[in-house]
Order: C-alpha cells, then structure tokens, then sequence
C-alpha cells in the first residue's frame, strides 16, 4: 500500500488535488450528516439518548475486566474457542493458524475494521489464500489495494468509472459504470465465493456479555451470509465493545444506526449466540472469537485518554468534520481516519514519528464532539494528546521557543506594548495597500493564502491610557 | 497469547482495583421510548415502515385472503418457476396454518429446507438456486419496520437470506412497539439461540457513489403477510 | 454596573477600534467601563498547542488581573469559551487557582451574550442599512452554547437584511495555530467558507470573533472578492453613530 509511504504533506497534497475525491467527501458526509439528523429528530429527545450512550458505555469501560470476563465464561461455557491476543501479530498468529488447522483455500469476510488494524489479509494471502472482502465497498478497496476512506463508507472515494474498471479484468469482460450493472456483477461474483467460503471472518460491533452474544450490523446481508454459510466462523473484536446485557444494546442500537447513516435499523441486525444447535440445518459448526486488547489496556489506565474506549464507530464524527471534508480519509495515513481515528491512532501505535500528525488534523472546531452519540469530547481529546506530544518532548524546537517567547510577552502586557509597537514599525516591507502580504516563516504559512491587517500603531492597552491621562 | 485471568488481571490492574466479584450496578435508563396504543395501530405503523424500506406488505384474515395476496404478488411467477426448479419455493418445516393451507390450495409445492438434502452445502445450493424463501417471524418492530426471526432445527437462516425473495408470515399480535420491547423478549429467553436476525427491507448497498442499490447480496425483494386474527 | 473590558490580544494588537467600541457601547448603556491593567490573553493559542504549562502562566496572569472586577465581557466567543472550558483543568492541581479561575468563569461573559442574556438590551438603537451575513464561530456556538444573542442585536439594527449563510456551522479554517501549522488544509477550509460567503449574496459579513473573521476577510482580500468583515460590535458602533 503506497500511501503507507508517502509524508503526510504529499498525502494531504495529493487529496487536495483530487477533486473528485473532494467533490464525492461532501456529497457523502453532507448526505449521511443530514440523513442523521432526522434520524435523530424523530426521537424527539437525541440528548437523553445521548447521555443514556454515555452512561453505558462508562460503565462497561470502568468494569471492561467483569464484563469482559463474564463475556468468556460464557462463550467458553458452551464451547466457543476464545483466543485473548495483546498484539495485532497475537490476533493475526491465531488467525493463521485457524486456517491452517483446517487447510482453508477460501476465506470470507465481511467488514472489520479490527481486520484492517492487525492488516490481517496480507498475512493471509502470504500463506496462499484467497481472502475475499464481501462488503461492497471492502470488496473495491480490496481489489484497488487501498485501505477504507470512510470507516462506513470504506470506497466513498472511487468514481463508479474506477470502479467498473476494477471490476472488469475480473469480469473478464467490459462492464457498464451504472450501479445496477456493477451491483448485478457483485451479486453474481460473489455467489460463487459464498457457496464455496470454508471459513467466514467477521467483526463485531457488539458483545453482549450476559450471554456471550455477538451483534453484528450491516445493509448488505454480507454478514449474514459470512456468518451462516462457511462451516467455521471467526470473529474479530475489539476488547472494548462490550454491552452489559439486551436492556442496554437497544439505546446503543439506536445510536448507532442512527448516528452512522440515519436508518431506525440497519437492515439486517444479526445477534449470534454460538455455536449452532447440532440440528439446526445451518450456521458455523466451529466458532473462534479473538480478542483484541493492541494497548487497548494501556488506554484503559491513562485516565485523560479512556473515554476514546466509548466509540462505538458509528462514523458521525467523520461526516461533520470540515478537516475530514476536505481531505477524505487516506491524508491521514492511517487505518482509523476522521476524528476518532487522529485520537485512537496515536494511542493504540504509540508511535509519535509516524502518527504524531493526527492530533492536528483538526481546527478544534468541536463539531465532532457535538456530534457524537456517546458524548466522547473528541476535540478536548486532541488537545490533550497535542499536550502529551510536547510533555514528551516530540514537539519541534522551533515551535518550543515559540511559546517559550509567547509565554514571556504575554505575561508582561508592557513588554508586549513595547514590542507591538516595534512591530508596527518593522512590518512595513511586508505591507502592500494597509495589509501584510507576506513575511517568514512561519508567517508565510498565513500570507501564502491570506492577507493580515497590520499591527496598530498603538494597541488598545495603550489607546486606552492615553484617553485616561488626557482625562 | 494470554489466558484468561492474566488478561483480566491486567485490565484490572489497569483499573486501579481488584476485578469485582458482584455485576457492577446497572446504568439508570430512562430514555423516552416509542410507544403505540393497540395492535391495529401497531400493525398499520409497521406496514408503513417496511413500506418505505422498499418491501411489499398485506394483512390478512383467513387461508382465502392469503391466497388472493400470494397471487396478486406472484401471479403465474411461480408456475414458470417450477417448470425450471421443482424446489422454486423453499420454507421452514411449518409455517403458520393459514399460509400452509394457501400454498397447497394453490397447489405450489413448498420445499422444506432442512430436509431438502443431507449436507449443508447441498442446502446452501438449492436455497440459492431457490426463487422465494417463505419463514414466520417471531416478532415485528413497529417503528422500524423489521420482522425478527430466530434460529431452530426445523427452520434455517439461509431460506431468508440467499434466494431472490423472502417472504415472511408475522401474527399481528406478536408486532411490538419498539426495539427495546423485541429485546426484552429476547433476554427472557435466557439462552437465546444460535442466530436472531432482525430484518428491515431488502439487501442494499450506498457503497458507489452514495447511489443506493438493492440486492447486492440478500434479497431483492421482500415481503411480508400480517395474519390479523 | 462596573464592566471591565477584556481585550483580547488579538484585538489589542490589530484590531483596537473593536475593544475601543466595546467600551463606548457599554458606556452608551450606562455602565462604567475600566481596562484592568496587567491583562494579556487567554492562553489559548499555547493551550490549543499542546503547551499547557505556558498556557497556565499567561492565564495566570489573566486571572490576575481580574481578580478584582465585579464583570468582565470580552469582545471574543473563542478566548472567554477558553476561561470557561480549560481553566478548571489548567488548574486542577492548584485551590488557590482554581477558585480565582472559577470566580472568574462566574463573571465572564461574551459581548453579545452579555448584553442581550445579562443586560436584556438587545435593541441599541442602530441603523445600517446593508445586506449581511453572519458566521456563527465554532468556540462562541458549540462551547459557550451562544445561539440566539447576536442575531437578537442584529435583528434591531434597523436597515439591516440578515442573509443566510450557506452550511453556516463549518469551520472556517482558522483554528488558531491550526491556520500556519496546517496551512493548506486550512486554506481548503477558508476558501470553502468564502465561496458560501459570496453565496450569501451579502456585502458584509459578520461574526463575534476576530479571528475568524480575519481568517476570512483575508482569503477574500487574497482573491480580490469586495466582502467586507466586521466584528458585530464595530457594525453596532458604526449603527449607533447615526
């Protein structure tokens, strides 16, 4: 994956030059953003939802070890295999060798994004097999090599010419670029691959820990068909999405079918409590569940950090956000985009070098904490992990005597007097008619795009005196 | 990989206490849910529900007018079917009364699933092959406009899932308010079954250029028979 | 009542007609108006940034400041949404602090909310006649929670028609250092804002914090299109003049 490569300037000059791909952000975000909003206009009282979303989600997370615990009691209880994986190589060991076990040739999937973060596919094909993403969009982004753009709309950033394109040499034959035609071929395509699955990977978008029940969400029927046809199921979890019992996955439900794409319910909403019955006609005989921790652990210790855990990858955050809607999710470099993923994405890799970037893909605006249907305070988030970057010394040295002077002028306002009035005096080769049009870094950074009105000859502070002295 | 206690001695730790031995308090919930007064205010709301999902819906009183809406909807479809595929109609071992003795008075032989061949592949086969799926349901969500079904030896999630059509049979009384409502029902279960599939409109995918799109893996059309007592 | 003025630094340095309009508003309404002297900044701009220890010391002095004034309204939805938000963790670990902080969150308050939730004046007697626009900021709209005060005061300056604007809640792009450690993402955002602003079909656009609005007017003064921007509070001034 070549993005993986790229800085994130030639990353976020690449999306900027992408019109398309701007053009299809907007339509999308501005149509699932508005679609939520009715969705959530018709319970008539969001903020109750909101908060009720809230208070779960704390709860499970401040007791992860009970319920968690309670989780593998039961499956295990009835005979589930549970694999607990610290590390994404862990999850993606046990994997490998489920399939080995079985001498697996074709593996089905359908969406997890726990799957992308352990790059679970690659590993999988190394050892020779056919790994198919039956989500739609999965599907596109799988065949084109790139990882997902959106997290519910992973292909948003595909024309439907690219994708016919994608779609042909497999096809073997010329297709039209028009949604039925390309759907038709998918339907058809797929059949095939869902009759002969020997293994069904799924993820998980809820735990319910009082049964050791798995929910899963999707418009598709992907799911289902994964986690029907093939004779063993994986599924793949995040440690951290636990529900404590039914009574509480109606409002997490409602929240997230609402948030993510304004339906009541998604169209089919499967709650599996494995493994099957021995007579049932269908369903997984086998069942493995893996669960992920991948400093999902050290999150749960770090006080500032823990409520990231809240997430219930609904998307809302995404479809509000004027840094997202510019840029679309491959700028950001990593798996987890938007938002959520510039505050999950420094913490689950620690790896400032690579992902010290994302806590500033954000102009703090907070609309995603507005929107988000567990009140996670997002952009609060983001600030402080700017905070945790710079107290770990990663921030550059120029920036760090930036503020070091800023903290020196701005507590001493006389001092700042004298100075401003200094630079009233000196901005004068930088102005043309009363603006300033230009000037070093970092000021250039401003005036490449933006003219800046000049530094008053007398600040306010002074202003004021004098009218007080003339008094 | 970890086993089980030092995962969770982990987590605790991480907590900054012992892991509890007692079920942590439940969250207060107190959220103002959807309600409706009666059944038949129930069942008109869910009919304009799955309506507006895209699916074909019809209540019913008797054997005789679920004939009349099975030949309404399918007309001499299933005739032609047959003459390709003698197991064009796939369904559960029973469907409710009614809509048994509509199919036989129609004389369109229904295919029983679980009996329909002996390996599971084989039944994955002639489900897909199949033209409609015909299930009960074990409740309806009104405000969603969903019908729910749960696992059993003698149904099988495949005959909803991979033919073109799924119908389903759903007894008005048994259509619910909300989601909340269904899931109560479901924790009282205590076990529940293997799968619960809660099923709101056809397949459908946005995943190209925001175009929505039906079908793309389940089915394509979808139908739903209220049997009003 | 005894208002203090805050003058935020952003206003101080480049736009001082904006805190000196303030004061003679407020002074206009028959309060007394004092600038306490020693006043700097929020400490957002270092906060934002991720430099909270800088940030406390130039917040520290603030609060300083105004340990003794009975009211402080400020001319800025973004630095008075800092005092509110951030200042009880900035001092988290300090009492002494942290009570003078929340003294000072009890007291402060936005121009516009001040006037038309504290005062009840929403009508000062302006006239403009113009056709406007009015960008909501993010900090004065989602963290302070100011919705209907400023188009209350607008909606009184006779002359004036209040245009819509087009996806109104987006960001502008500015976002404080966000603006020069982002440029160009910022850029694609003020340009966006811009384009809803000539949208709008409005002469001017308005808004209740300068540094959006100096974020906007300067993409427009860049690609020459004639929107003018002011701060509410200098549109009042210009309408209280006649």
């Amino acid at each position: 994956m070549t993005m993986y490569n790229q800085t994130t300037d030639e990353r976020v000059d690449k999306a900027l030059a992408n019109s398309f791909l701007r053009q299809a952000t907007r339509r999308a975000t501005d149509r699932l953003r508005n679609n939520k909003y009715k969705a959530a206009d018709e319970l008539g009282n969001w903020e109750e939802w909101r908060a009720a979303g809230e208070a779960i989600r704390k709860n499970v997370i401040s007791n992860l070890d009970y319920y968690l615990n309670q989780l593998i009691e039961q499956m295990e209880k009835r005979g589930v295999h549970v694999h607990l994986a610290k590390t994404p190589a862990d999850a993606v060991t046990v994997v490998r060798n489920i399939v080995r076990e079985h001498n697996a040739k074709n593996v089905l999937k359908s969406k997890s994004m726990i799957s992308e973060e352990i790059h679970l596919n690659h590993a999988l094909e190394e050892d020779g097999v056919e790994v198919v993403e039956t989500d739609l969009g999965e599907y596109i982004i799988q065949i084109a090599s790139e990882p997902p753009s959106h997290i519910i709309v992973p292909a948003m950033h595909k024309t439907r010419q690219q994708v016919a394109d994608l779609f042909e040499p497999i096809a073997g034959h010329a297709l039209s670029s028009d949604t039925p035609t390309l759907t038709r071929f998918v339907r058809t395509q797929m059949r095939e691959k869902f009759l002969r699955g020997d293994i069904g990977i799924t993820g998980c978008n809820f735990a319910v820990a009082s049964t050791g029940s798995i929910v899963m969400v999707t418009n598709e029927g992907n799911g289902r068909m994964v986690s029907t046809l093939p004779r063993v199921q994986i599924t793949l979890m995040g440690m951290e999405r636990i529900v404590p019992s039914f009574r509480e996955l109606d409002i997490l439900l409602n929240l997230l079918a609402r948030s993510a794409t304004g339906q009541r319910l998604s169209s089919y909403t499967t709650i599996l409590t494995p493994p099957k019955n021995t007579a049932d006609p269908d369903g997984p005989e086998e069942y493995h569940l893996v669960i992920l921790d991948h400093n999902r652990s050290e999150i749960l210790g770090d006080k500032l950090f823990r409520s990231s855990l809240n997430c219930i990858r609904c998307g809302a955050c995404f479809n509000v956000c004027p840094v997202y809607r510019q840029l679309g999710g491959h700028a950001y470099g990593s798996v987890y985009s938007g938002p959520i993923g510039s505050v999950i994405t420094p913490l689950l890799e620690k790896d400032w070098k690579k992902w010290g970037h994302l806590p500033y893909f954000s102009s703090l605006c907070g609309a995603c904490s507005e929107a988000c249907p567990v009140r996670i305070p997002l952009h609060d988030l983001l600030v402080k992990l700017r905070m945790r970057k710079t107290q770990s010394g990663h921030t550059p040295q120029v920036e760090r005597q930036i503020f070091k002077a800023y903290r020196y002028f701005f507590t001493r306002e006389k001092t700042l007097r004298r100075a401003l009035r200094l630079g009233a005096r000196l901005q004068w080769p930088f102005v043309r008619n009363q603006r300033i049009t230009g000037g070093p870094p970092p000021l250039s950074n401003w005036t490449n795009s933006r003219t800046l009105p000049m530094v008053a000859p007398k600040p306010f502070m002074q202003l004021w005196a004098d009218l007080k002295n003339k008094r | 990989m970890s086993n089980t206690s030092d995962f969770i001695s982990n987590l605790a730790s991480k907590l900054g206490r012992p892991t509890p031995t007692e079920p942590p308090p439940q969250v207060e919930l107190s959220v103002p849910q959807y309600r409706l007064s009666n059944t038949e205010e129930r069942v008109s709301i869910f009919m304009q529900n799955w309506q507006a999902l895209g699916g074909k819906g019809a209540i019913v009183r008797s054997a005789d007018e679920t004939l009349q809406c099975l030949k309404a909807w399918f007309g001499e479809q299933p005739i032609t079917w047959f003459k390709e595929n003698s197991q064009a109609l796939l369904a559960w071992d029973t469907l409710p009364t009614i809509a048994e003795s509509a199919f036989s008075s129609l004389n369109w032989p229904l295919t029983r699933y679980s009996q329909s061949a002996f390996d599971p592949r084989d039944r994955y086969s002639i489900a897909a092959n199949a033209e409609l799926g015909i299930t009960g349901s074990d409740w309806g969500i009104s405000l969603s406009g969903t019908v729910v079904v749960k696992s059993d030896p003698l149904r099988g999630r495949a005959i909803s899932l991979l033919p073109p059509r799924h119908l389903s049979f759903i007894e008005s009384t048994q259509i619910q308010d909300n989601l909340f409502n269904v899931l109560e029902e479901v924790a009282a279960l205590g076990s529940p079954p293997a799968a619960i599939e809660m099923i709101s409109g056809p397949s459908r995918t946005s995943d190209i250029e925001m175009d929505l799109s039906i079908g793309v893996h389940g089915p394509i059309e979808v139908y739903v028979i209220v049997i009003d007592h | 009542m005894k208002v203090s003025l805050f003058a935020t630094c952003l206003t101080n340095a480049l736009y001082p007609d904006v805190d000196l309009t303030m004061a003679k508003i407020l002074k206009h309404l028959g309060h007394s108006v004092d600038v306490p002297e020693g006043q700097v900044c929020c400490g957002q701009i270092a906060f934002n940034s991720g430099y909270v220890d800088d940030a406390r010391e130039v917040a520290r002095t603030l609060i300083d400041a105004f340990e003794r004034s009975e009211v402080v309204v400020g001319p800025s939805g973004s630095c008075i949404a800092m005092i509110h938000h951030y200042y009880p963790t900035l001092f988290e670990k300090e009492p002494a602090y942290l009570k003078k902080a929340e003294d000072l969150i009890h007291k402060s308050y936005e121009f516009t909310q001040f006037v038309v939730d504290v005062l009840k004046q929403p009508d000062l007697g302006a006239h403009y006649k113009a056709k406007a626009t009015y960008h909501p900021s993010c900090h004065a709209t989602r963290l302070l929670g100011i919705g209907e005060a400023p188009l209350k005061l607008l909606q009184h300056v006779k002359g004036l028609e209040l245009l819509p604007l087009p996806e109104a809640q987006l960001c502008c792009g500015f976002g404080g250092t966000f603006s020069v450690k982002m440029p160009k993402i910022s850029e694609a955002m003020v340009a966006e804002k811009a384009q809803h602003v000539l949208d709008s079909g409005a002469d001017i656009l308005l808004g209740l914090d300068m540094g959006c609005l100096m974020n906007i007017s300067g993409y427009l003064e860049k690609i020459n299109k004639p929107v003018k921007t002011m701060h509410i509070i200098q549109l009042l001034g210009e309408g209280m003049k006649s």
